[in-house]
């Protein structure tokens, strides 16, 4: 067994080698134009950031900075509203991604586990109203938080925000719920578990890592909305999106490189945050997606 | 305590979440839905019910363009993500170092009001850097063509990061063994690539690419801020027009009227969808 | 035993789909209705987009402040990106959220008038010693719904430099020589001869010069645009811009960074400009270069046709409305608070005293643009419907076919009318 087994080796990775290598140089290629494309705006989203005032409508560009301030970044400490506006965005994306999961996962573990009347209909309808135009939407929340009082509030924006990260997470949750095998849940009935615990104590553990991709994929659709939030929060619970549109495009001014300074400086910590938590989505998502 | 039905448990965990899609989505959609029946403006108050009316100018006129420029800027701002994201998903699972994949992350945490800005920044006719680089004066965003396609770019940017995470965390699940029992079959690359990668990420791929034409079919933002619909109404799309109508020409009537054409239409696509599904 | 049967099931669908299609049915027009409120109250809010312009917030806030301290009221600020101002401030007028006080472009008037939340303050106006066109800026439907805060004009500004090397002698006044002139300056390198806005956003700039070529844009309630003379405009405009003596995708912004960049001769822009410009200007004395002029006719002896430009304070019935009417009246009139608010932000004041004060008058570029530009300023007759954006836009959005070759002038102006025509109401 060794002895063939080790004969083999060379021969295979002999007749591989050139193959392997041609596609990694391949890679590269891929990797570098796309890479070009995807990287180059956000280089000269930090160049426009770098570039003083009154250089930064001169034509052509200068590609690479000949003369740089960090005006632009110094006037962003000093900026508290800025700093409201972010800590607005966490807040309201991270309890909209919060509510989304814990509510939907109920929803999705109800659609992926059992059958009964209505299921069939009622997920198409929820699936479909991720198509539902929010524009449309707008009209009426606006003219019911008004009613209710709740404008303004971080729980309109909260509940706007849910109206689309709602059906994404139930749909992504059950795809994950269909891959928890039945028959653990069935195992668990036998041993006297109740529905409940069984759900709570085998389902939702195994499930966790979807769970946690679910919420990333909420956060980052709240984080992004614009419309809901430019209408429906009041100034002091404004998000950053209509913030940073807010403070530096104004009726006379359009102030470019204060704009990308902020949005570079903010787009950081989630980017950080996505870099640590990225493996999950992946072992998360794979799970519910690749089975579909 | 009496034991309920499997039916009525499943019901009990629905229930929030009924509740909320009830209150948030349900009905405004329905409410919004009947007033397309009515001659509303955002100004003033009363309202007048004029039957099919609206539905009439609607597709006299203003549905086609709107829906063509909905279309092409759907299928566009899909198709070409998607395959940006598979082919660099693709290089990136053969071997490349894993920090590379971070990077690519940044363009779609940018929230897409930025990126438009940025990109409204790069493609300025007369001081952007693209015109700069390419020593041009193309008004990229002033005619019907290139403004359609400075929207797809843009968009393409924005999401084809999101696919490449998800296609990319599709093919590492992709057992070794497969594409290492292909090629000692004597697969070359594409034969691989077709024979096993394809079939083993028809999946992932298929929700991806889903998911992606679905939100792309109601985006805003991009086209609201790169060209509010112009020039000459060329990028002017469902959500455009009934954001436009609504807000901007205070007709809530029209405006709601263009939603429920919009609804039916994707009603017809759903039963189509649901159709093929089946069988 | 507790299992729902299929017919209860369906029952309870059906009733559910019923109840919300009937909340549905009757809920959204939750608009209209008396005002509400203490209109005596003590504490009002004061909604302005000024608030956020990184170079006005400190001087409007000062303003509020100095009231707030003398009269010992509270007032609550709010504010919206200038863009998105007016589809805000509707909306919050139509859900009652909005009180007291409001910043208005003057164009907005009409559209907010139709709600009829807006108090007449016909008393204040009369007291507060405003000038005759100032005060038109504030009227709609024959009631004064704001006081004037500035008013001004948008016309043509000029790089004098620019003009001298490219060997254009005196001011053109006429179309002929204002064509004349932009060919000339055609003749430098990477100048572009008038950056005239050509993005559907502030295409409406084109108004102003169908009138100059002989069209009322509005007879009464007919809309002529599409008569002969607009037609002419739009031809003449599509001239300009194949010879390339104006550019493609331009919208004000982009205008005023050529022009700071010294590569625009004219471009159309409000009395603000000139700050805006040099703060922008790599070149330092760009603002002494910048001059007004009075929009070139068609014939010599025409009227040069401006388009009446300004911000305007309006007042909500209801809550606090007494309050702020005063505060409006303060901010608009009181001549030390409008020369120290001139001072700061060059926004030229509405009262006759205000504009004798030795600070506005001194400066030469707000007197010479207000008797070249401001004194022959005329509303857009559009603004008193409520839907005039989108008519706007319907005649923008027509020219910009025309631009980009789509359509000829005669066809797309009578399109632009048809659309218009829905939108008069």
């Amino acid at each position: 067994m060794t002895v063939t087994l080790s004969a083999s080796v060379p021969t295979t990775s002999a007749r591989r080698r050139k193959p392997v290598n041609r596609s990694r140089v391949a890679a590269w290629i891929a990797v570098a134009v796309i890479g070009l494309f995807g990287l180059a705006p956000v280089y000269w989203l930090v160049v426009t950031a770098l570039t003083p005032d009154e250089r930064a409508f001169s034509f052509p560009p200068s590609l690479i900075p000949t003369e740089i301030t960090f005006d632009h970044f110094a006037k962003l400490a000093e900026n508290q509203q800025l700093f409201g506006y972010l800590v607005n965005s966490v807040i309201v994306s991270v309890i909209t991604a919060v509510l989304s999961v814990i509510v939907s996962a109920y929803m999705a573990y109800a659609f992926a586990k059992f059958r009964y009347r209505g299921r069939r209909s009622l997920m198409h309808l929820v699936l479909a109203s991720q198509l539902f135009p929010q524009a449309l939407l707008l009209v009426t929340l606006y003219a019911v938080f008004s009613a209710t009082g709740l404008l303004g509030s971080y729980t309109a924006l909260i509940l706007s925000f849910t109206t689309f990260t709602l059906p994404l997470c139930v749909w992504m949750l059950k795809g994950i719920f269909d891959t928890v095998p039945s028959t653990l849940m069935e195992a668990a009935a036998i041993d006297g578990a109740s529905r409940w615990r069984t759900l709570h104590t085998i389902a939702l553990p195994l499930a966790a890592p979807g769970l946690i991709a679910a919420g990333l994929f909420a956060f980052v659709r709240a984080w992004n909305d614009f419309i809901f939030a430019l209408t429906l929060a009041d100034p002091a619970r404004q998000t950053l999106p209509p913030g940073l549109v807010h403070t530096y495009l104004g009726e006379f001014q359009t102030a470019w490189p204060d704009l990308m300074a902020a949005s570079f400086v903010v787009s950081l910590p989630v980017i950080a945050a996505f870099m640590f938590l990225q493996r999950y989505l992946v072992g998360g998502l794979t799970a519910g997606a690749v089975k579909g | 305590m009496r034991k309920l039905t499997n039916g009525q448990f499943a019901w009990l965990l629905m229930a929030p979440g009924v509740a909320l899609f009830l209150a948030i989505i349900a009905y405004p959609l329905v409410s919004a839905l009947v007033t397309g029946f009515f001659e509303q403006s955002l100004v003033r108050p009363g309202r007048t019910f004029v039957g099919l009316a609206n539905f009439a100018d609607l597709l006299g006129g203003d549905f086609w363009p709107v829906l063509r420029n909905t279309l092409v800027f759907t299928i566009g701002a899909s198709v070409i993500p998607f395959v940006l994201g598979y082919v660099l998903a693709l290089a990136l699972n053969s071997g490349l170092p894993g920090w590379l994949r971070g990077v690519f992350l940044f363009p779609w945490v940018i929230p897409a009001v930025v990126v438009s800005f940025l990109w409204l920044w790069i493609f300025n006719a007369n001081y952007g850097v693209l015109n700069g680089l390419l020593g041009t004066e193309i008004s990229w965003l002033g005619q019907p063509g290139t403004a359609m396609a400075a929207v797809i770019v843009t968009k393409t940017w924005s999401s084809f990061p999101w696919m490449m995470v998800m296609l990319l965390a599709g093919l590492q699940t992709m057992p070794k063994e497969l594409h290492e029992a292909a090629s000692v079959d004597g697969a070359g690359t594409i034969r691989r690539f077709r024979s096993v990668t394809v079939p083993h990420m028809k999946g992932i791929a298929g929700i991806v690419f889903l998911l992606e034409f679905i939100w792309n079919f109601q985006h805003f933002d991009t086209i609201y801020v790169l060209t509010g619909g112009g020039p000459a109404g060329a990028t002017k799309t469902f959500a455009v027009a009934v954001y436009d109508t609504a807000f901007k020409g205070f007709d809530l009537g029209h405006a709601t009227a263009l939603g429920g054409l919009w609804m039916v239409l994707l009603l017809v696509l759903m039963v189509f969808y649901l159709r093929k599904e089946a069988s | 035993m507790n299992t729902l049967n299929r017919r209860d099931a369906l029952r309870l669908l059906g009733l559910s789909t019923l109840g919300v299609t009937a909340l549905a049915a009757c809920a959204p027009d939750a608009s209209g209705g008396a005002p509400q409120g203490d209109t005596a109250a003590k504490a009002f809010g004061f909604t302005s987009w000024s608030l956020n312009e990184e170079a006005q917030k400190a001087a409007v806030q000062a303003i509020v402040d100095g009231y707030a301290g003398n009269e010992g009221v509270k007032i609550t600020t709010a504010s919206f990106p200038y863009n998105e101002y007016l589809n805000q401030v509707t909306l919050k007028l139509r859900g009652g959220q909005l009180t007291g006080a409001i910043q208005l472009d003057v164009a907005w008037l009409g559209a907010l008038a139709a709600m009829g939340k807006l108090r007449d303050l016909a008393a204040p106006a009369a007291k507060g010693g405003y000038t005759e066109v100032a005060l038109s800026s504030g009227q709609s439907g024959g009631k004064q719904l704001g006081l004037p805060w500035t008013t001004g004009s948008i016309g043509l500004i000029a790089n004098t430099a620019l003009l001298e090397k490219a060997g254009v002698d005196g001011v053109p006044a006429t179309v002929a020589e204002f064509e004349a002139a932009l060919r000339k300056v055609a003749a430098l390198d990477g100048v572009i001869p008038y950056a005239a806005a050509t993005k559907a956003a502030q295409l409406k700039d084109i108004l102003p010069w169908m009138r100059t070529f002989g069209s009322p844009l509005l007879d009464g309630d007919t809309i002529t645009v599409g008569d002969e003379p607009s037609v002419a405009a739009v031809e003449w405009y599509k001239k300009l811009y194949d010879a390339k003596l104006i550019a493609p995708d331009v919208d004000r912004f982009d205008a005023r960074a050529l022009f700071a960049q010294g590569k625009a001769a004219f471009y159309d822009d409000a009395i603000i400009a000139r700050g805006v410009v040099a703060s922008q200007a790599p070149d330092k004395s760009l603002a002494d270069k910048m001059a007004p002029l009075s929009r070139p006719v068609l014939k010599a002896g025409d009227s040069p046709q401006a388009l009446l430009w300004g911000h305007v304070i309006a007042v909500v019935e209801g809550e606090g409305a007494d309050a702020a009417a005063d505060f409006a009246a303060y901010a608009t009139s009181d001549t030390a608070t409008v020369a120290r608010f001139f001072e700061q932000v060059k926004l030229p004041p509405t009262t006759t005293a205000g504009l004798a004060d030795p600070k506005v008058s001194g400066d030469a570029f707000t007197t010479e643009w207000t008797e070249k530009i401001t004194k022959t300023a005329t509303a857009n007759p559009f603004w008193r419907y409520a839907g005039y954006a989108q008519i706007e836009t319907a005649i923008a959005e027509q020219v910009q076919a025309v631009l980009v070759g789509d359509s000829s002038a005669k066809e797309a102006l009578a399109k632009a009318t048809e659309t218009a025509k829905g939108l008069q109401k």
